[in-house]
């Protein structure tokens, strides 16, 4: 299914809003990033529980967590690279080894600045998080996940890390709870297993399609939290098919197809391959080209994949 | 404050100074200079200033204390064992597989300590957002802060500096421990960040300059703050490893691996100095 297309920030900007609105320990952080990141109501309904502190993201994660030691949940958002690469250890230091609840949100994430250059990539954000111990790392697939996402992410006790992206998606599922951890299986089969995260499962349900035709059987699953994995719907699988491919924006090294590799490795070894941006700085152009020069479109994965079971 | 609080106070840092001892004694060395140069401060805060309570420690309306020059923990670990906030046999453990007063401090691990800080740099912008919280929620409590001079050099200090003034956060005290030495030399050879005061003024804070070993300086300061709608430094004069006879103004001892004779040398100095105080007030 291919509904209407929405704008993934102002949705996550909505979705959070909504809450706050009702919820005085939400508190929203911007680093000249608040109004692309959809705050644009909040800040006018609520400016005490808006605070903006100009380009120093390193500043806004310290003072998130000490917003969060005394019971707020602060929620910071802004591009990607600026609030995983650029304040890491304030990220690991502050949030993670301080235990706090607060919600760090990548937005423009992935390639999908694409035009922009690598210094707006975030292509090594889901392997930095990870290495933080207690982290949680979403990374929603259509707008309706956002929404169920926004709500999950805030009902966690602990630190969250979401990435989203920027262009405008169209919803791929019905807006349901969201279960931190829990993956989507999209397309039950039996040939080979597929997983994805964020906007790259659109493309790996029409690669899927594609496959259909050719005969080959995708068995798809689609991860909206990253980390830590659907154990048991990924092995499940992997058991069933015996061939495991991973599709995301993100590099090959440190992302989820590492998770997934980390994870067949002591559990069930099973042949990978794993479909990402490869270990470079990678280039710039509209976001459809890139992803087609790095055959993360319909097309590439469906091809990688017929490769992969030959 | 009368002459016989003011002995008190001091009598406290003494043997908040002598807890250091016994932690370096357990580990065999320490990050004695800095603790040592910003004891005043410490003891000043939680045995004159500060609303804490050791049976309580997470207390809402208590006041925070926030190391961010988080080296010099065996200073608030000396002071919160003093207070009571947990058993003296725990310095004991300093340095130990597991202690719960490791080189830096571990909020998870000790009650009373309200941040993991360690790494330089960390601690004046969640002392923000903790003061920010407590605003929003009408409490009084206020926060406080110990900064090192050679952290004074990591970048993320001046956006915090910026962000206190930008958002008028006057509920927030910070100290400069201001000792002049860091590991490789003079803070002004290293990366001269003076004048200190100047600087954070610019950036639109209010500031005072004292003899941070001076208790009576100590405590006027914190009686007087705030100052204004502006968030308050205090650049404390201090000397590295204050009270420590034979190490004093040497960056050798900003961390001391000790020897006996110098540990022995220094525990009967400063027990003398205790005893002399204690006599003091009892008015022989």
């Amino acid at each position: 299914m291919i509904g209407n297309y929405e704008d993934p920030r102002k949705v996550f900007g909505k979705a959070v809003g909504d809450l706050a609105m009702d919820d005085d320990r939400i508190v929203l952080l911007s680093a000249d990033s608040g109004k692309s990141s959809g705050f644009g109501d909040f800040m006018k309904a609520h400016p005490e529980r808006y605070f903006e502190f100009g380009i120093a993201e390193q500043g806004v994660v310290g003072v998130a967590a000490g917003l969060a030691t005394t019971g707020k949940i602060p929620v910071f958002c802004a591009i990607a690279p600026f609030v995983t690469a650029r304040p890491y250890e304030m990220v690991r230091n502050d949030l993670g080894y301080m235990g706090q609840n607060a919600k760090i949100v990548g937005r423009n994430g992935g390639i999908s600045y694409s035009d922009l250059g690598a210094t707006h990539h975030s292509l090594d954000d889901f392997g930095l998080m990870r290495l933080i111990p207690g982290m949680t790392i979403l990374c929603p697939q259509d707008p309706n996940e956002i929404r169920s996402a926004v709500k999950a992410m805030i009902e966690h006790e602990g630190p969250v890390y979401m990435r989203i992206g920027n262009p405008k998606i169209p919803n791929l599922f019905e807006e349901e709870e969201f279960v931190i951890g829990k993956g989507r299986k999209i397309r039950e089969d039996d040939s080979v297993t597929l997983i994805t995260t964020g906007v790259a499962t659109k493309a790996a349900m029409e690669a899927a399609d594609k496959l259909a035709e050719q005969g080959i059987s995708v068995d798809l699953i689609g991860l909206p939290t990253v980390w830590p994995l659907d154990e048991e719907m990924i092995l499940a699988s992997a058991k069933k098919t015996g061939k495991v491919i991973t599709a995301e924006e993100h590099y090959a090294y440190g992302g989820l197809g590492t998770m997934v590799g980390d994870l067949l490795a002591e559990k069930l070894p099973t042949p990978l391959k794993k479909l990402a941006i490869p270990n470079t700085y990678a280039t710039s152009g509209p976001y459809d080209a890139v992803l087609s020069y790095y055959g993360l479109d319909a097309q590439g994965i469906a091809k990688s994949v017929a490769d992969f079971v030959k | 404050m009368d002459k016989k609080q003011l002995t008190e106070l001091k009598l406290q840092a003494t043997r908040c100074r002598l807890n250091v001892l016994r932690m370096v004694r357990a580990g065999g060395h320490g990050h004695i200079g800095g603790a040592f140069s910003a004891m005043e401060i410490v003891t000043a805060l939680y045995f004159y200033k500060m609303n804490v309570d050791p049976q309580n420690p997470r207390m809402p309306d208590r006041d925070r204390f926030i190391l961010s020059a988080g080296h010099k923990c065996l200073a608030q670990y000396a002071a919160l064992a003093e207070k009571g906030f947990f058993p003296k046999e725990v310095l004991d453990t300093y340095g130990s597989l597991g202690s719960h007063i490791p080189g830096h401090p571990d909020m998870h691990k000790l009650p009373g300590v309200e941040a993991n800080t360690g790494a330089l740099g960390h601690g004046l912008s969640i002392a923000n957002g903790m003061a920010l919280s407590l605003r929003l929620d009408g409490k009084p409590s206020k926060v406080y802060v110990v900064m090192g001079d050679g952290e004074l050099a990591e970048g993320s200090n001046w956006e915090a500096a910026a962000a206190a003034a930008h958002h008028k956060i006057n509920n927030l005290v910070a100290f400069v421990d201001f000792n002049g030495l860091q590991i490789s030399g003079r803070v002004q050879d290293v990366m001269n960040m003076t004048p200190i005061a100047d600087h954070f003024k610019a950036f639109g804070w209010d500031t005072v300059e004292i003899d941070g070993n001076d208790m009576a300086q100590v405590v006027d300061v914190l009686d007087r703050a705030p100052l204004s709608d502006k968030p308050l430094m205090v650049v404390a004069h201090t000397v590295k490893a204050k009270g420590l006879s034979f190490g004093e103004n040497d960056v050798a001892f900003h961390f001391w691996n000790a020897n006996e004779e110098q540990l022995a040398q220094a525990e009967r100095e400063l027990s003398e100095l205790a005893a002399s105080y204690e006599k003091e007030l009892k008015g022989e």
